[in-house]
């Protein structure tokens, strides 16, 4: 069931009715529902994985409560192992125990000895990577005495399984949702508008950009070796709208309908393609993973308080262990490592936090040395996206080869029967309204929402790809 | 809440309206446009007369050279549709006989669509942007499942299929950018391919008691139209090629022309002849039925 179906736009009204007119007496069975419209949202994926759900929020929950209860030190530490052992034992297990085998029988075979891997016949759990990373930072929170343990189980369920982020994230922090969880909540005509507006924004950047980017940068990559150096920019300016809208889509969806339910998550994407550096972007892209990666595994390596070298090293280390995160394939680590690369210039002249205010455009020089910083790090942005976006490292640098060397720039007809410049004008229409709307969530509130509601409306019914569809790319990490 | 029910309302008048306004600036644009499909153009056109009308799918299309019979001076369009099935075939000729057209010989290619009664998905969309204009379109689409949702829900046809008649061909027809199908009387001339020996496998399509074969063979009764039914050639590595067979039992009226070119040299791709292929088989055709 995803967001922009049909039958997730039956489940959702069906909730909200539930939720504010028949479970509406008290927090406990409002928890409740969401828990069981959770359960059941998860379950229309792959019911069988709805016990390793139940599974984790057990194991958590459970060893919370065991390492705030244990008086000696050993104790504490061996529960919290054991919670994070499992977890990450499940993650690899079922997202990257294949990789390795394969990997480690590839270079088994590159020195002549002949392997035969026994690989797992398994389907990844879908969200896996959130619901774990939801789980350790409240189990490493309760070892480092940032939060007390939840007893209630019921809210404790809900923060690891509360269906907006379940599959997708973003990746919540129980020092923030859970306060939110256990207070009663009541209806707030103002925030639940708010989160209308937000979820029909996050919609248009679904259905009318990503999924329509996605017809173009498809036909441009899968046939990237009889496309010109012209269609091959295009390619990757197409793949970087494509991933933006339909992640930062999710994300709006789901921070919108969570607004309906009188829940605030955390933000995750804040315009990252108006950044002036490579490290703003980072601050702007995927907010609730960046600090978490930040908060858990940067600063327990020391962060930025040891010398020149450790902070290269553990920049090094999260850009990497990032990409990793993204999925089982080497070419998600060249994107992270390319990402680090682009960091170290910043951080080696100290100026990666440069750039933390809102940008602002005036008649001055400045202002042109600002639009060419942003046309800087998004042509940058591009070219890394192209080794995400590539199935191998191979095809990736073959496409990046071609799209300097190839030196022919005329519009060129698609696979898809397109021609490639068709698609330029509604994203620089999209990239105006962002630019206009960028202090604020989503573009429709404020003044003349009337009319641009229905602006939005029209290009969510009009321009909206349907016939063609796409899942959401981040289902699959 | 009461405010948040209000808001709610009228988002949905707002959605409501909407979906009314495009279906309706959408179907007036399609219903004046007549120089992007073979559908379009029947649909806008009024009491032409054709010594030969050519139907079925691409291997109609790609195969009857329609300038072969103009030279016989025989007035004829080829209107068959790549992609389509006989479900489209049929309907095209009910929308002919609806747009008074006058028919001396209708040519049916049926062999390989004989297999499915289903729609094309990618060609019959072509038809229902008339659906609320046309009783013979909203007949032929009131038995499909969808129906209800593409007749009554508005704008959810255009949505449904929004890469064949959504807001890029809107645009384009809207634009008037025509479209070369109408050229050369409807025929579409493949190149040769030259990547070598090719082949295909039929050997799990089995020919049905077609009922829009049936339909379009009492319509050409009913007004007097000569009907000719062939089977058309495929290339000579076919995997399953006595499904020709199967068809001559079950429909011994279908002129069996399958071995009349069959050399690699003739094929685009195997179900598929390239203009020189496909102007031996139309000499052919027009040597056995048109002679006189």
């Amino acid at each position: 069931m995803f967001f922009n179906s049909l039958t997730f736009a039956i489940f959702l009204p069906i909730v909200f009715v539930l939720y504010w007119f028949v479970f509406n007496k008290n927090k406990t069975t409002q928890n409740t529902l969401l828990i069981i419209a959770s359960y059941y949202f998860y379950s229309c994926w792959d019911w069988r994985f709805l016990f390793l759900l139940v599974f984790s929020t057990f194991l958590d929950y459970y060893t919370g409560i065991r390492i705030e209860k244990s008086q000696k030190e050993s104790g504490r530490k061996f529960w919290f192992w054991l919670s994070i052992g499992v977890n990450l034992g499940f993650l690899g297990m079922f997202k990257y125990y294949n990789f390795f085998t394969t990997s480690f029988a590839e270079l088994a075979n590159g020195f002549g000895l002949k392997t035969s891997p026994f690989l797992l016949d398994v389907v990844l759990p879908v969200g896996i990577s959130f619901y774990t990373f939801h789980g350790l930072s409240y189990v490493i929170d309760i070892y480092y005495k940032r939060i007390k343990a939840e007893y209630n189980f019921v809210d404790y369920s809900l923060f690891v399984s509360y269906f907006p982020l379940l599959v997708a994230g973003p990746i919540e922090r129980a020092t923030h949702l859970l306060p939110e969880i256990k207070e009663k909540r009541s209806f707030n005509f103002e925030q639940a508008k708010a989160g209308i507006y937000q979820m029909l924004w996050g919609l248009v950047k679904k259905v009318v950009i990503a999924d329509t980017c996605a017809t173009y940068a498809n036909a441009i990559f899968d046939h990237y070796p009889s496309m010109n150096s012209g269609s091959l920019i295009l390619g990757a300016v197409y793949f970087a709208f494509q991933i933006y809208g339909d992640f930062s889509g999710y994300s709006d969806m789901a921070l919108g309908m969570s607004k309906l339910f009188g829940l605030e998550l955390l933000r995750n994407f804040n315009y990252p393609y108006f950044s002036r550096d490579i490290a703003e972007f980072w601050r702007r892209w995927h907010i609730s993973l960046s600090s978490w990666f930040r908060d858990y595994l940067y600063i327990p390596l020391g962060g930025s308080k040891g010398g020149m070298w450790m902070k290269i090293r553990n920049t090094f280390i999260i850009f990497l262990v990032s990409g990793f995160w993204h999925g089982a394939n080497w070419t998600y680590v060249v994107w992270g490592f390319i990402n680090a690369l682009y960091f170290l210039p910043l951080l080696l002249r100290k100026s990666n936090r440069n750039n933390i205010d809102t940008v602002v455009l005036d008649k001055s020089w400045n202002s042109v040395k600002v639009v060419a910083n942003i046309l800087l790090t998004f042509a940058l942005s591009c070219l890394a996206w192209v080794f995400f976006r590539a199935s191998t490292i191979t095809d990736a640098f073959l496409y990046l080869k071609k799209m300097f060397t190839n030196g022919v720039f005329a519009s060129q007809y698609l696979a898809n029967e397109r021609y490639n410049y068709e698609l330029l004008l509604m994203l620089l229409a999209f990239v105006a309204v962002e630019w206009n709307h960028r202090t604020k969530e989503e573009p429709i509130s404020g003044k003349y929402q009337t009319v641009k509601l229905a602006l939005c409306l029209t290009s969510i019914i009009a321009l909206g790809t349907y016939s063609d569809y796409k899942e959401f790319i981040y289902f699959q990490f | 809440m009461k405010q948040f029910i209000l808001f709610t309302i009228k988002t949905i008048i707002i959605i409501l309206l909407l979906a009314v306004l495009l279906d309706y600036a959408y179907t007036t644009v399609y219903a004046h446009s007549n120089n992007r499909n073979k559908i379009e153009d029947v649909y806008n056109s009024k009491n032409r007369n054709y010594d030969v009308v050519i139907l079925g799918s691409s291997r109609a299309n790609n195969h009857f050279v329609s300038e072969m019979f103009e030279q016989k001076g025989l007035k004829t369009f080829n209107y068959g549709i790549s992609g389509g099935h006989l479900f489209e075939a049929d309907l095209l000729l009910k929308l002919m006989m609806e747009r008074h057209y006058k028919i001396k010989t209708v040519i049916l290619e049926a062999d390989l669509n004989l297999s499915n009664e289903k729609r094309s998905e990618t060609v019959a969309a072509n038809f229902l942007p008339y659906i609320h204009r046309s009783e013979i379109i909203k007949e032929h689409f009131s038995k499909e499942p969808d129906f209800n949702s593409l007749y009554y829900i508005p704008f959810y046809r255009y949505v449904n299929f929004d890469e064949l008649i959504g807001f890029r061909e809107f645009y384009k027809t809207l634009s008037n950018q025509s479209t070369n199908v109408l050229d050369k009387g409807g025929f579409h001339a493949l190149k040769q391919n030259k990547k070598g020996r090719m082949k295909n496998d039929i050997s799990t399509l089995k020919p049905l008691k077609n009922k829009y074969y049936e339909d379009i063979k009492a319509i050409c009764v009913a007004n007097k139209i000569n009907f000719i039914a062939v089977m058309t050639p495929m290339c000579e590595n076919t995997k399953g090629i006595d499904y020709f067979e199967k068809v001559k039992k079950a429909y011994p009226e279908i002129h069996n022309y399958e071995k009349v070119v069959t050399a690699d040299k003739y094929f685009s791709s195997c179900g598929h002849m390239n203009a020189n292929g496909a102007k031996i088989f139309t000499a052919r055709i027009l040597q056995d039925f048109f002679s006189n």
